[in-house]
């Protein structure tokens, strides 16, 4: 009896013992997802509030890499202003932090700056600022995106003359250092100039007020602005990959605007287009054989139906070249290839009958989600080419691959290429566009001529009406006699926008989001 | 006990060698990361200076050998894309995922026991055939699929639900329940086919014609013989969720390691990739020593298999 009562003992705490564990598995769960809750993302945060929800989280919100999308379109303009602002509509060059500006030399300006301005921190904003943010932006450690974006070809220099007035000095001449400038974000002279800075101030209509890594971003309006104030007294930024569910949120009134739609992403009601300043196309190496050859160039670009592409493909609109209006150097005149299917069969026979190897495989490098629906739209483009007589196939590749195809040097021993690119010029001048593109030695150039070249660096040295002919006259040779690129379409873009807001979306929108013309419906 | 507990963690060290070593070297065979962090018009100076600066321009080798120096010191480096401490990114979004996983195969197991239970205690009676057509449908589903219509009926249509995020209680249901529906249905079956071979068995009949009470009979005697395969597979499916639930935390845009390592990857952040490898393979490691021990203290034999 008395070992039948210790082994009944012995169950009982084993019993006992089990339970205890998955009771306290149970609590410690509780309690860490509690924690969690407790410091997770309230969504509504009251009408005062714009709620936005983004594609990804910014990497950081470091001024100097504005012009990386992901960052720019929450610092630009709402935390962190620059001395001048394009605008995206017209392209013209507008006042921000500098109310005037003067070529007082070849390779030198002089700003006068706007007074009354202060930063977040209370610290008011000097040309010895501007000064210090050039530097930082231009020279310093941190590998500033803007540097390697803006300022590869130029050297600058700054100087402080006295609170309000700045000189900048080039090492070349550079007629477009104003509009250079609009991508350096001023910041105080207390910002640490050899790290990048997770939390910057700015003179923007916002600052910083929380940022929970992961989870949410919360902006504030800054009581201290020198400006207009904006609508909102806050904005809240959140984040989702997948583009159904960013336009579910608006639907459910979850937020406010959802940015980075695609057509069948389901926004209905709410989706409002724009066109942006990305320009999609095919660049041809015409280094090699059939590519060689003029004909089988311009063949390709009559066999591509873009009107097809743009109605069932991808939304955009036909374009012939890889800048959009509202660019220095667009060409009205460079319209887009017609489809012409039997003139491209023409074109590919005649090259064959004098020889050009035209079944010689055409590989077409395509990169996954470089805009909605790539894959199909490689397709389409594959067809064409196989009615008009060329023999073609795809590779599709993710974006590090794809790069490698992009950027010189290019792979070696891979036979005749199509590559499946797009072109933003965020910019709003053709320098950004023309050299690296048609450059024969530019980054992303596979083919160019001595002639295009003498005209893109003629255009880089022009300024005002001239140099706008002088890009545009490229286009139109780079069109004409060079036909280096199958230029598709201009890409529309789609954003979600719930009725308590009114909101104009422009060519700029995608890199640079401008809490301040976000208005309240009511 | 013990000497199985150190066995399991001495014949752990080599995976996790060999990961280490697969994931350093393979991941920068994948591209050279300058071309994702610097603008294209960015100059070959300026590309040889990131190289420079990062240590991409030393010999792979030396890269590993100062990797390992690093880690041996708790430093796993810095994020190229944040420019943050990559420990601190790991750490930051793993307690998020075990959090999910943790709830996902609660609910997955207790729900599992009950309903394999009742449908093995009536092998093709009505109930039966109804949690195997249920489960089986469950196991096949596939998770984006789910997630999309969740969100699309509960929180879109419905409006029962937020869409995504991490908010407040109703937020977890459309992730729990994404993540649940595949283990859940693996595991009914499981649990059933256990339960079946279990209840059948000589020693059940002999608890019966004892007396015992039926719940005593199902509970007592037969699950605890069937729990070891369910052990075993539930352990598996749990791996499977701490490596990363990477679908449901996509869409639904939670913070976790797994949406950090996919990120990682498609961004060449090694750091951060190599971190939340090496964490992610430590719990993995645990895990299974875990269900080890789970297993010794239901079965006896395991345990004088161990001490022997």
């Amino acid at each position: 009896m008395a070992g039948s009562g210790v082994v009944q003992t012995h169950a009982f705490v084993r019993r006992r013992g089990r339970a205890a564990g998955a009771f306290t598995f149970v609590v410690v769960l509780l309690a860490v997802s509690g924690c969690s809750v407790a410091g997770a993302d309230p969504i509504g945060e009251g009408p005062d509030t714009l709620r936005i929800v983004l594609p990804e989280e910014p990497p950081t919100l470091e001024p100097c890499d504005a012009s990386l999308t992901a960052t720019g379109r929450v610092t630009r303009a709402n935390i962190t202003e620059a001395l001048t602002e394009r605008d995206p509509s017209t392209g013209r060059l507008e006042q921000a932090l500098a109310t005037q500006w003067t070529r007082t030399s070849p390779t030198s300006w002089t700003f006068t700056l706007r007074k009354g301005v202060t930063f977040h921190d209370g610290s008011p904003f000097t040309a010895e600022a501007a000064a210090f943010s050039i530097k930082r932006a231009t020279d310093s450690d941190i590998e500033c995106n803007v540097d390697g974006y803006i300022f590869t070809d130029t050297e600058v220099t700054a100087k402080a003359l006295n609170d309000t007035t700045l000189e900048v000095s080039t090492r070349k001449p550079d007629p477009i250092l104003p509009l250079r400038l609009s991508f350096v974000e001023i910041v105080p002279t207390s910002t640490d100039p050899g790290a990048r800075v997770r939390k910057p101030i700015g003179t923007g209509p916002y600052r910083v007020d929380e940022w929970s890594q992961g989870r949410f971003l919360r902006l504030k309006r800054f009581s201290g602005y020198w400006g207009e104030a904006p609508d909102f007294a806050a904005a809240k930024y959140v984040w989702r990959a997948e583009g159904s569910v960013r336009a579910a949120m608006v639907t459910n009134n979850e937020a406010d605007v959802a940015i980075g739609l695609a057509p069948e992403d389901g926004a209905g009601d709410r989706a409002v287009e724009f066109v942006t300043n990305e320009i999609s196309y095919l660049r041809i190496d015409a280094t090699k054989a059939p590519l060689d050859d003029i004909r089988i160039r311009r063949a390709i670009n009559y066999a591509i139906d873009r009107e097809g592409l743009v109605t069932a493909v991808f939304a955009g609109r036909p374009s012939g070249q890889l800048v959009s209006k509202g660019v220095t150097g667009y060409n009205p005149r460079v319209r887009p290839w017609p489809y012409d299917p039997d003139r491209a069969r023409k074109l590919v026979a005649a090259a064959r009958a004098d020889g050009v190897p035209t079944d010689t495989a055409i590989t077409i490098i395509g990169r996954n989600g470089i805009y909605p629906k790539a894959a199909e739209a490689m397709e389409v483009v594959q067809d064409g080419l196989l009615k008009a007589g060329l023999n073609v196939r795809i590779k599709m590749l993710d974006v590090n691959a794809w790069l490698e195809y992009l950027l010189r040097p290019f792979p070696r021993g891979t036979g005749p290429t199509l590559l499946q690119a797009q072109h933003g010029n965020q910019a709003g001048d053709a320098a950004f566009t023309m050299g690296q593109i048609y450059g024969s030695e530019g980054a992303q150039s596979s083919y160019g001529t001595r002639e295009l070249d003498a005209s893109i660096t003629k255009a880089q040295l022009a300024s005002g009406d001239a140099r706008q002919k002088a890009f545009a006259d490229a286009f139109a040779q780079q069109n004409d006699e060079v036909v280096r690129d199958a230029v598709m379409a201009n890409m529309t873009g789609i954003l979600a926008l719930s009725p308590n807001v009114r909101y104009r979306p422009d060519s700029a929108t995608n890199d640079e989001m401008r809490l301040a013309d976000m208005r309240r419906a009511d | 006990m013990f000497s199985m507990l150190r066995r399991r963690a001495v014949s752990s060290v080599i995976p996790l060698l060999v990961v280490v070593l697969g994931v350093f070297f393979l991941a920068r065979l994948t591209g050279d990361p300058a071309n994702l962090y610097l603008p294209l018009s960015a100059t070959p100076e300026m590309r040889a200076e990131f190289a420079a600066r990062n240590g991409f321009d030393q010999p792979l080798i030396t890269q590993f050998g100062d990797y390992v120096a690093q880690v041996a010191h708790l430093d796993f480096g810095e994020s190229l894309r944040t420019a943050q401490p990559a420990g601190e990114a790991v750490l930051r979004a793993f307690p998020a995922t075990l959090q999910l996983a943790g709830w996902t195969m609660l609910l997955a197991i207790v729900g599992a026991v009950v309903i394999g239970s009742l449908a093995a205690y009536r092998p093709n009676s009505v109930t039966d055939r109804v949690a195997s057509f249920l489960s089986s449908t469950a196991a096949s589903v596939p998770d984006f699929w789910l997630a999309i219509m969740g969100v699309l009926v509960f929180a879109v249509t419905l409006g029962w639900l937020p869409t995504s995020g991490t908010s407040g209680a109703a937020a977890w249901v459309l992730p729990v329940a994404t993540l649940l529906i595949r283990p859940f249905g693996v595991l009914v079956q499981v649990v059933r086919g256990a339960m079946v071979s279990a209840l059948s068995a000589p020693y059940v009949k002999v608890a019966r014609a004892k007396g015992a009470r039926e719940s005593r009979v199902v509970f007592g005697h037969a699950l605890r013989n069937a729990a070891a395969p369910a052990l075993t597979v539930a352990g598996d499916l749990a791996v499977g969720l701490v490596n990363g639930a990477v679908v449901v935390e996509t869409i639904f845009g939670w913070p976790g390691i797994g949406k950090l390592m996919i990120d990682s990857v498609l961004q060449r952040d090694f750091a951060v990739l190599q971190a939340a490898v090496l964490l992610t393979a430590l719990v993995i490691f645990a895990l299974n020593i875990l269900v080890d021990v789970c297993h010794a203290l239901l079965d006896p034999r395991v345990r004088q298999r161990a001490a022997a």
